[in-house]
């Protein structure tokens, strides 16, 4: 119910990998760069980061505060310029030359999910879930609109407000505003950073099944072992850089790595001989 | 409190501009007409009471605008600080104390605002006299005086006014709770309160006892049906305003059918927009309708008096003339006043929108489309405002012109009117236009963030 190609997908990639001749390349990062600041300030969010994510794969971004985590998430997502280096989405360039452009660009192949939800205010949940098709110019669906809201649990909900409802249910609404419009890729900025336990819970479970039975695509930063073990691999990120990544996590690897995330950066540096 | 009100003064200097222009405004009309009474010392005879009658009634008028305008001005730099003002309240400030504070802000400002306006109020009130000579309103020997008088005056009127204004604000703003004011009132009440339903009721009740009085008791009065007959509009513009949650319902079931086949999403997020933040967008309309109803109604007045004079083949006598300054200088005055809050409520109005512009951008919309909505918003409130206001108009024109010339439409055709509503229309729309592209430019993620 998630997208139209659904049934290619269904069950067939556990873990969240790219099965053997999948469809290939969801997220491509060339040597990506963000610097902000000039002159004695200057920070390097993102230090030539490089990555390719296989489509209908779930990554973790992982890292701690201030490792450029959702620099890195904002440039992949069109929501933020580089500095350098290139980005692909579904095979194709982003890059705009103004706001318009970048702005076509996402709502063709991206969606986003953030932690503070982001719904409009003064919208009711069908015409928040409707938004993105309306803006885009196509014909709002409504059908579609309320299967994809069945899904995710909110279909007697329709015409609340998002100050009518829990944060879950809001988050849940943003996720339902996401799949809408089929994106390629999926980003989660600290989706479940907001929520309780068992709201928390509901929203990993929709993510995995919009990877597992829809085929999409998802890149979620998270600070949370436990949310990130739900995804297929767990990337780590340092002082901008790609440090590390681990293939069908557990909570507690994880918890582990991150534990001795700073260690091995020293260590790296040290043989790096910096 | 007093140290914290400096500081806040000092470290949001934008916040309190338009305060401190209304103060700065009010404080220099107010003493430019004192300075008349200085002037009028010693003299005698017409010209004595020319210059008295301009003083007081520009002095009454002045304080009231001064009043309205700087509480209008201070309700918005306080709710716009509803975040600190909460965040005081839960390290344990009692509403007493933030009142101390609003009001010593408010206080500290007027003094400023007050003492620079002393010279600009001695070239003004200089140049007042010297229209007055060439008008021969006030013969030429009596020599421009800006002394006691024009400084207790405009000192004393503007600081209490201002204080006065501040302690309305602060026991609105202090009233709401701790947990209340720290919630992001996502959807306001637009409602009409029973409050200003009864105020309502009064001021047009006012107005159309003024405007029947005015079309048949001084039906032939000439020029004194100018008394009755020229707070009508101002009466009328106050009483829709009141209404003005309730009109922009109305004007939204009407609109909201075009608005959506021809604005496609831009229309149908004006629509709802509209409907959900009917609060925000009647204090938008509020200084439309005022602006827009007292300078048509005042100009018209003027136009319909001076067109029966030339008509009888009159000259105007000295009295008449000064009721014609005092007319123009009032309908200045009021122009300016609501110009400076229409202009303020809208930059506040809109910059408050930052968030919501940015969640917009987020589910998909390009900056065009955002401005967009906010365009087609600002037509909406402006045609109604322009419509309201031409109503509030009728209550001074319609009275006036049977009582003048027995007829109920001037000579003077829609020139007037539509001066003043594209004046209208341009400040509506260039602000709120230039407010949300300048808060567009924001990254959208940038935007949302807390």
């Amino acid at each position: 119910m998630f997208g139209r190609r659904e049934g290619d997908h269904a069950g067939t990639n556990p873990a969240g990998r790219n099965p053997a001749g999948g469809t290939g390349e969801a997220l491509r990062l060339d040597s990506v760069s963000k610097v902000y600041g000039a002159g004695g300030n200057r920070v390097n969010a993102l230090d030539g980061v490089s990555l390719s994510l296989p489509t209908g794969s779930f990554t973790a971004v992982m890292g701690p505060s201030g490792s450029g985590k959702s620099t890195l998430l904002q440039c992949a997502a069109g929501l933020d310029r580089p500095t350098g280096g290139r980005v692909f989405v579904d095979g194709a360039e982003l890059a705009g030359e103004n706001e318009a452009a970048l702005t076509r660009f996402r709502r063709q192949r991206i969606g986003f999910v953030f932690q503070q939800f982001n719904l409009m205010p003064t919208l009711t949940v069908m015409q928040n879930v409707t938004l993105p098709l309306k803006l885009a110019g196509q014909k709002a669906d409504k059908d579609k609109a309320r299967a994809v809201l069945e899904r995710v649990g909110l279909g007697d909900r329709l015409r609340h407000l998002p100050s009518e409802l829990s944060g879950g249910q809001q988050q849940r609404v943003a996720i339902a505003r996401a799949l809408v419009t089929e994106p390629k890729v999926l980003f989660g900025d600290e989706p479940t950073g907001a929520l309780d336990t068992r709201s928390a819970r509901e929203v990993l479970a929709l993510l995995q099944e919009a990877v597992h039975a829809y085929g999409r695509t998802v890149v979620m930063v998270t600070h949370d072992p436990v949310a990130a073990s739900c995804a297929g691999a767990v990337l780590f990120l340092a002082d901008g850089r790609l440090v590390g990544q681990l293939v069908a996590p557990t909570a507690e690897a994880v918890a582990e790595r991150m534990t001795h995330l700073a260690d091995e950066v020293e260590r790296q540096r040290a043989t790096a001989g910096v | 409190m007093l140290r914290l009100s400096l500081s806040s003064l000092r470290r949001r200097r934008g916040a309190f501009a338009a305060s401190f222009l209304a103060m700065f405004l009010g404080a220099t009309i107010l003493m430019a007409f004192a300075s008349l009474l200085d002037t009028a010392e010693g003299t005698s005879g017409t010209a004595k009471s020319t210059l008295t009658t301009m003083a007081l009634v520009v002095g009454g008028w002045g304080l009231v605008l001064v009043v309205f305008a700087v509480t209008s001005t201070l309700t918005l730099s306080v709710r716009q600080r509803g975040a600190e003002l909460a965040l005081l309240k839960s390290v344990g400030a009692t509403p007493a104390q933030l009142g101390r504070m609003i009001v010593g802000e408010t206080g500290g400002l007027a003094v400023v605002a007050a003492l620079l306006a002393v010279p600009a109020a001695l070239l003004a009130g200089r140049g007042l006299l010297g229209m007055l000579h060439a008008s021969g309103q006030v013969p030429d020997e009596i020599g421009y005086a800006f002394g006691p008088v024009a400084l207790t005056m405009g000192l004393g009127i503007t600081f209490a006014s201002a204080t006065g204004a501040a302690l309305i604000t602060a026991r609105r703003a202090t009233r709401v709770r701790v947990t209340e004011s720290l919630m992001a009132a996502a959807v306001e009440p637009g409602g009409l309160s029973r409050k200003r339903i009864v105020g309502a009721v009064l001021f047009l009740a006012l107005a159309l006892n003024l405007g029947v009085v005015t079309a048949t008791m001084m039906r032939g009065a000439g020029t004194d049906a100018m008394a009755t007959s020229g707070q009508a509009d101002i009466f009328a513009a106050i009483g829709l305003a009141l209404l003005a949650p309730l009109i922009i319902r109305l004007a939204t079931g009407v609109l909201a059918g075009p608005l959506r086949r021809l604005g496609g999403v831009a229309g149908e997020l004006a629509v709802t927009n509209l409907r959900r933040r009917t609060g925000q967008m009647a204090s938008v309309l509020t200084p439309i309708i005022l602006f827009t109803g007292t300078g048509v109604g005042t100009l018209y007045l003027q136009d319909i008096e001076n067109a029966s004079m030339s008509a009888a083949g009159l000259a105007k006598t000295a009295e008449q003339k000064d009721i014609e300054t005092l007319n123009f200088v009032v309908i200045g005055m009021i122009v300016v006043f609501t110009a400076i809050m229409l202009v303020n409520t809208l930059v506040t109005a809109t910059t408050h929108r930052r968030r919501e512009f940015g969640q917009q951008r987020l589910a998909g919309a390009t900056p065009g489309q955002v401005l967009g909505t906010v365009a087609l918003e600002s037509a909406v409130l402006a045609a109604t405002g322009v419509v309201c206001g031409a109503v509030a108009a009728l209550f001074t024109v319609l009275p006036f012109s049977i009582a003048r010339s027995g007829t109920a439409v001037p000579d003077g055709g829609p020139g007037i009117f539509v001066a003043v509503a594209a004046l209208a229309v341009v400040l509506t729309g260039v602000t709120a236009l230039g407010t949300a592209r300048r808060t567009v430019r924001t990254p959208a993620v940038a935007a949302v963030g807390v």
